[in-house]
């Protein structure tokens, strides 16, 4: 079996939302119950065609809460999967537990969940286990945090070629452009200027606040299955086209080539190779964008521009409405809400759908409309690298 | 938190790492198969499977491979400090070592400038921070 034998075999059937942003009171609990039975109903399935349960990532609970283990979940959900995993440390493997579960024809239905109430529970994601060093070194040091480690990865990237703030701007305010078409964008309302960019506080330089990508409540779920049968459910069917992944698995703070090559490299590279087209097919992209550099390194190693070439392509609204290469069309990690790999994933296949309203591509944003849209996700610290590509039959 | 005292917790894999820097060495495991010298320490060699080490002293020069400046802290102890640098050191024997860069000079920070160990006590040990050299 090689990777290219699964082109279009698999879809994405449905989509589940939640309220999200600022969303007090609920539980991590009822964010993933609640886009579970949506992404569930969304596809026009039951709750027991779910045979496979994937929690994105293992969090510790907040606010004195149960933690939500798969097997929590599918208790809750009252279902008893046959395939049943989480997550724990970052690593975007989650459509390849997927598909091998669906392709060894132990499952017909897997959903995939994740939610979080970080914002109201104050969530500082500082916990992260991608060090070799204890926790308690670490902060002999005060090093704490993702935030500090792109941000010595983005500052490797300026020593190595031609980027900061000048680039990184142009992503973040066209990202914004996108949230303000999108109602569920918590930054909807918040136009970003390049005045506002650099007023911005630094947070740890050389990233600003605006660099960094949102802490949200709520939730999102996806469910996978065959093409074959998506072609009797509700909506048009979105196929995995491609699918690629890489685990440079390095520590930030040990990796030997921390401005790339990095693993959106190799997994863009197999991608690629399996869907059988080059970047002149993408139509939009939907780029895991915890911080705006990581969108700049993302679309770089994909190979849409040369290093140190950035600042020139995403010049003047590249991304942005009506620019040539539509990127992060929901606002994003920056701009929308931060629900893991599953905000890029889910945007894209919403976009696939035609269901995307004020931001849909298509004649109302300037574009074409999309058949192909490129979409990554990227764990720990440039440490897990997943590229899907997604193609509307 | 003033007054709070941070201090390493060595684990089985560090303890000697520590024990050295309670005298102010900066000590590190070299393969004595191929030469590799490796951080964080461990049993195997990352790069030949060699269980066989011994510990160098390491000169404690180094050039700044990369950093950031927090102007924010996410810990307690840290918030009177802001802003305060870390930085991967490049060390002339090879590792990267995370730490501070402390002292005068924060304003000329650029990777690839050269850095040297000082030491800063913390508790019966000395934690290894770095400067500007010169
Ligand atoms: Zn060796």
């Amino acid at each position: 079996m090689k990777l290219k034998d699964l082109k279009e075999k698999y879809a994405i059937v449905g989509v589940g939302y939640t309220p999200q942003g600022r969303v007090p009171g609920r539980t991590a609990l009822s964010f993933h119950l609640e886009a579970c039975a949506n992404a569930i109903a969304d596809a026009g399935l039951k709750k027991n065609d779910i045979d496979g349960l994937i929690c994105y990532r293992r969090f510790r609970s907040l606010l004195g809460e149960p933690e939500v283990t798969p097997y929590f979940l599918a208790q809750m959900l009252g279902i008893t999967p046959r395939y049943l995993t989480q997550e724990a440390n970052c690593a975007r493997t989650h459509l390849f537990h997927a598909m091998a579960a669906l392709e060894m024809g132990l499952c017909n239905y897997v959903l995939i969940s994740y939610a979080d109430n970080a914002l109201s529970g104050r969530r500082t994601f500082t916990e992260e286990d991608t060090h070799g060093e204890p926790p308690g070194d670490l902060l002999l040091y005060g090093q704490t945090g993702f935030t500090a480690d792109y941000a010595m990865a983005a500052r490797r990237a300026m020593a190595t070629f031609r980027t900061g703030p000048e680039t990184w701007k142009e992503i973040a305010v066209a990202q914004r452009r996108w949230a303000s078409l999108n109602p569920r964008a918590a930054l909807r309302n918040k136009p970003l200027t390049y005045e506002d960019y650099y007023r911005s506080p630094m947070v740890t330089e050389p990233f600003r606040l605006c660099d960094a990508c949102l802490i949200s409540d709520g939730g999102r779920a996806i469910v996978v299955t065959s093409v074959e049968r998506a072609r009797d459910l509700k909506h048009p069917v979105v196929a995995i086209m491609g699918l690629g992944l890489a685990n440079p698995s390095y520590d930030v703070h040990q990796s030997p080539s921390l401005a790339g090559p990095t693993g959106a490299k190799e997994a863009g590279r197999q991608a690629f190779q399996m869907a059988g087209i080059t970047l002149e097919d993408i139509d939009a992209c939907q780029i895991y964008d915890c911080f705006t550099y990581t969108v700049e390194i993302t679309l770089q190693e994909y190979g849409f521009f040369g290093p140190g070439e950035g600042e020139s392509w995403f010049k003047d609204g590249a991304t942005a409405p009506g620019g040539k290469m539509p990127v992060n069309t929901s606002g994003g990690l920056l701009a929308e809400a931060y629900f893991m790999g599953l905000t890029p994933l889910s945007e894209g296949v919403m976009q696939l759908m035609g269901r995307c309203q004020d931001r849909q591509l298509g004649v109302k944003t300037g574009h074409k409309e999309p058949e192909i849209i490129l979409v990554s996700d990227n764990g720990g610290v440039l440490q897990s690298h997943c590229c899907t590509i997604l193609r509307r039959l | 938190m003033s007054g709070e005292v941070l201090v390493p917790h060595p684990t089985g894999d560090t303890k000697e790492f520590w024990e050295g820097c309670k005298e102010k060495r900066l000590r590190f495991q070299q393969c004595t198969a191929c030469g590799h010298v490796r951080w964080p320490p461990s049993n195997l060699c990352p790069n030949c499977h060699s269980f066989d080490f011994r510990w160098i002293e390491a000169s404690g020069r180094g050039k700044i491979y990369t950093f950031t400046v927090y102007h924010m802290a996410f810990y307690p102890f840290w918030e009177d400090k802001v802003p305060y640098i870390t930085a991967v050191v490049e060390l002339e024997e090879g590792p990267k070592f995370l730490s501070n860069i402390v002292g005068a000079g924060f304003q000329n920070l650029s990777c690839g400038t050269p850095v040297e160990v000082v030491w800063d006590k913390a508790g019966e040990y000395f934690v290894p921070r770095f400067r500007v050299v010169g």
